[in-house]
């Protein structure tokens, strides 16, 4: 069990930077998930702690060792992988024993330790299979088991998961973060699979282009994220955004105005800012949802309907023109289209004008040019004034 | 072919002739395909049975027969009057007489160490080179390798000249100039002066194999090694080396046979025919031939107690032998 703190970690290959002035502190006993698009440099950030890849600048220390220029045996880490790398011409026994008997530890020693780790991951009776006669899930069990066998001080998971089918994923999800309780070791988990990040770690560690964007529990990532890239990246379907510009005591976009005090923002009225708002935050006005802080009301017609099951995304065209318009500028038609996610149970059809309302109170402001965030949640306004508001057709924004 | 050639004829097509009936039947008829198949296999396998086993044949009809009736020339079968290779008298005593004559078991000795330090020599640098040609970016990769090829061309006699010379102990001078480098030990008629040319003369091919089988090794491999506790070459020993076992065997064997039949170097090298200066068994077999006699039953006979060890060497690594000459892939 130890720190893991990366100083100003830079990877530069001949053409492109990999990872880039990278600061991050992982406390003892902590579960980060790194997540990002493919090629935001998260596995080549876990590849520098595992010591696979020497980066170019920068300090990574594990507890109080510095550990940049150690080998990765010496790093008392152990890792994971995505293709689960089991060596095939060894049997799980020896798969597991495999870096013990490297260590040159007694016999008694690792038949106990071998027979510890396959209890815990539960792969008792199996010692003397050979990895191919193993099933998938299986198989990843033995590279948990081989990763926890020799005790280390911190686990490296690079998209453990990935290679399994969607029911299993789940399953060894629920048993990763049953691990993660009882051995109470660092683990730091890489996936591009938000679900993965949301639910099993302590704070998730939002990456892109090489350049860390914010590490926060998941929660915060989710509602008060740090700038429009982790906004867009967290959450599934992805937040709605809408330009607009900055105005004096409010903001005004192309289909909505939202009233409130500016002054808090600390930038001037004229500066163009992103409103993102998340499709469960965006209500029918005739399901009379309980919402504090609603905005005014918006006039769309539906798109398309995606019943979900346990929710309905239902695609709002904000111009008044339906699906068939869509082959026209692909970002005009993003820029008037926003997503929200209804109960299942809704009566809504195809086509149809409906009017809803925004949760004022979960309205995310961003600075476009930068993307940094400025605001989360616009709930300035009096009662009286929001009462009013809502009171009001939404005719008065033209 | 006989084992095909079908005589019942469908009623529909009676007007075609004997050809498109049966060659309708073997396209509409799996079962007949099915035939057809397994007789061109089976007329295939003879094929290359006999072409690979005549030649023994007529080793060991050589040897079993008196030398004074191989000088006779006269290989007519008895009754039908064709010539052909058979035994004339039944003389197995030549294969004593070969190790009376000329200590054989010395010279087969002598082949087998060279071959075995030889091929040792060859798997241990190659790997390495193979691991770097196959695992590694860098630099000049691709002119270091042309420049393998390249050597590998070169006509083994072009080297032989400047070997022997050098060998013989006599100082190393740049040419024209004169000026003297160094001066090299004395290696003819020791191990040395061939296992050196021949490491470096089967080593590009073995360096071509291993990279292939190296390179195909999946990297999460090597890295769950190295995260495991090993060093970069324990991992190219422990995991990818194991793992391309079929590679390595073939790079042995083709090594391993090729000195092994070695005679050009090594009859230079060892000054005189004995087994005391290294010569191997290729020597031996041509010593049964001297001024005024060639003991054709004797060579024949020696050359099939030479075959004995590689014999044994193939039958033991057969299995992957043919894999890694066929497959070769590697599932994860």
């Amino acid at each position: 069990m130890a720190r893991v703190s990366l100083n100003n970690v830079t990877k530069r290959y001949e053409d492109v930077v990999a990872v880039d002035e990278m600061n991050l502190d992982i406390k003892d006993g902590e579960f980060v998930c790194f997540v990002g698009p493919s090629g935001c440099g998260k596995s080549t950030t876990m590849e520098t702690i595992a010591g696979l890849t020497k980066p170019t600048e920068g300090t990574i220390r594990i507890g109080e060792t510095d550990v940049t220029n150690l080998p990765p045996k010496d790093r008392g880490v152990s890792m994971v992988f995505q293709n689960i790398a089991l060596f095939p011409h060894m049997d799980v026994y020896e798969n597991i024993s495999f870096g013990l008997r490297l260590r040159k530890y007694d016999q008694d020693e690792i038949d106990r330790r071998v027979e510890d780790a396959s209890e815990i991951v539960q792969l008792q009776g199996m010692l003397d299979r050979e990895p191919n006669e193993l099933s998938g899930g299986q198989q990843q069990r033995v590279a948990i088991a081989r990763a926890i066998v020799r005790d280390p001080d911190v686990f490296l998971m690079d998209e453990p998961l990935a290679n399994l089918d969607a029911k299993l994923r789940v399953h060894m999800r629920t048993e990763l973060q049953r691990l993660h309780k009882q051995l109470d070791t660092t683990i730091i988990y890489v996936t591009h699979d938000q679900a993965e990040a949301m639910t099993m770690s302590d704070r998730i560690a939002v990456l892109n282009a090489g350049q860390l964007q914010q590490i926060d529990p998941p929660l915060t990532c989710y509602n008060e994220p740090a700038n429009l890239f982790v906004a867009g990246f967290i959450g599934s379907p992805s937040m709605n955004f809408t330009e607009g510009e900055l105005v004096d005591g409010g903001i005004t976009t192309k289909h909505f105005d939202i009233e409130f005090d500016t002054a808090e923002l600390g930038v001037d009225p004229g500066h163009e800012i992103t409103a993102g708002v998340r499709p469960e935050d965006i209500h029918l006005t005739r399901n009379d949802d309980d919402i504090d802080h609603s905005s005014e009301v918006i006039e769309a017609t539906t798109d398309v309907l995606e019943p979900m099951g346990d929710e309905i995304f239902v695609y709002l065209s904000l111009d008044g023109t339906s699906g068939s318009s869509m082959t026209s500028d692909e970002a005009a038609s993003a820029a008037n289209q926003l997503l929200m996610s209804v109960d299942p149970d809704t009566e809504i059809d195809e086509d149809e004008s409906i009017s809803v309302v925004l949760d004022r109170s979960k309205i995310h402001l961003f600075d476009t040019a930068s993307g940094d965030a400025l605001a989360h949640g616009v709930v300035d306004l009096s009662e009286a004034e929001r009462t009013k508001a809502a009171a009001e057709s939404g005719g008065q924004r033209e | 072919m006989a084992t095909t050639t079908e005589s019942r004829s469908d009623s529909t097509d009676s007007d075609d002739g004997v050809l498109a009936r049966w060659t309708q039947g073997v396209i509409g008829d799996d079962e007949k395909r099915a035939r057809l198949y397994r007789a061109l296999f089976y007329v295939a396998s003879a094929f290359f049975l006999v072409t690979t086993l005549f030649p023994f044949y007529w080793l060991l009809v050589l040897a079993i027969t008196p030398n004074s009736s191989i000088l006779t020339g006269d290989w007519s079968l008895p009754v039908v009057g064709i010539e052909f290779p058979h035994p004339q008298g039944f003389n197995p005593e030549a294969f004593v007489d070969v190790f009376q004559q000329v200590p054989l078991h010395l010279h087969v000795f002598n082949s087998f160490v060279l071959a075995t330090a030889t091929t040792i020599i060859v798997l241990l640098i190659a790997s390495l080179a193979g691991y770097v040609f196959g695992r590694l970016e860098f630099p000049g990769k691709g002119p270091l390798m042309l420049a393998v090829l390249m050597i590998s061309y070169f006509p083994p006699a072009a080297f032989l000249i400047p070997l022997f010379d050098a060998f013989l102990g006599n100082a190393v001078v740049i040419p024209f100039l004169g000026i003297e480098l160094f001066q090299p030990p004395r290696l003819v008629n020791t191990p040395g002066s061939m296992i050196l040319p021949f490491s470096a003369l089967f080593m590009p091919l073995a360096i071509f194999i291993l990279t292939t089988f190296y390179s195909q090794i999946p990297d999460g491999l090597e890295d769950a090694a190295r995260v495991e506790g090993t060093t970069r070459l324990g991992a190219l020993f422990r995991v990818i080396m194991p793992l391309s076992a079929p590679g390595v065997a073939t790079a042995a064997v083709l090594t391993f046979i090729s000195v092994y039949n070695e005679y050009f170097f090594s009859s230079i090298m060892a000054l005189e025919n004995v087994p005391e200066n290294w010569s191997p068994l290729v020597g031996a077999i041509l010593s049964y031939q001297d001024q005024y006699t060639t003991d054709f039953n004797l060579m024949a006979a020696a050359s099939i107690v030479g075959v004995i060890p590689i014999l044994i060497l193939v039958i033991v690594a057969q299995e992957r032998i043919v894999s890694g000459l066929t497959a070769g892939g590697l599932k994860e």
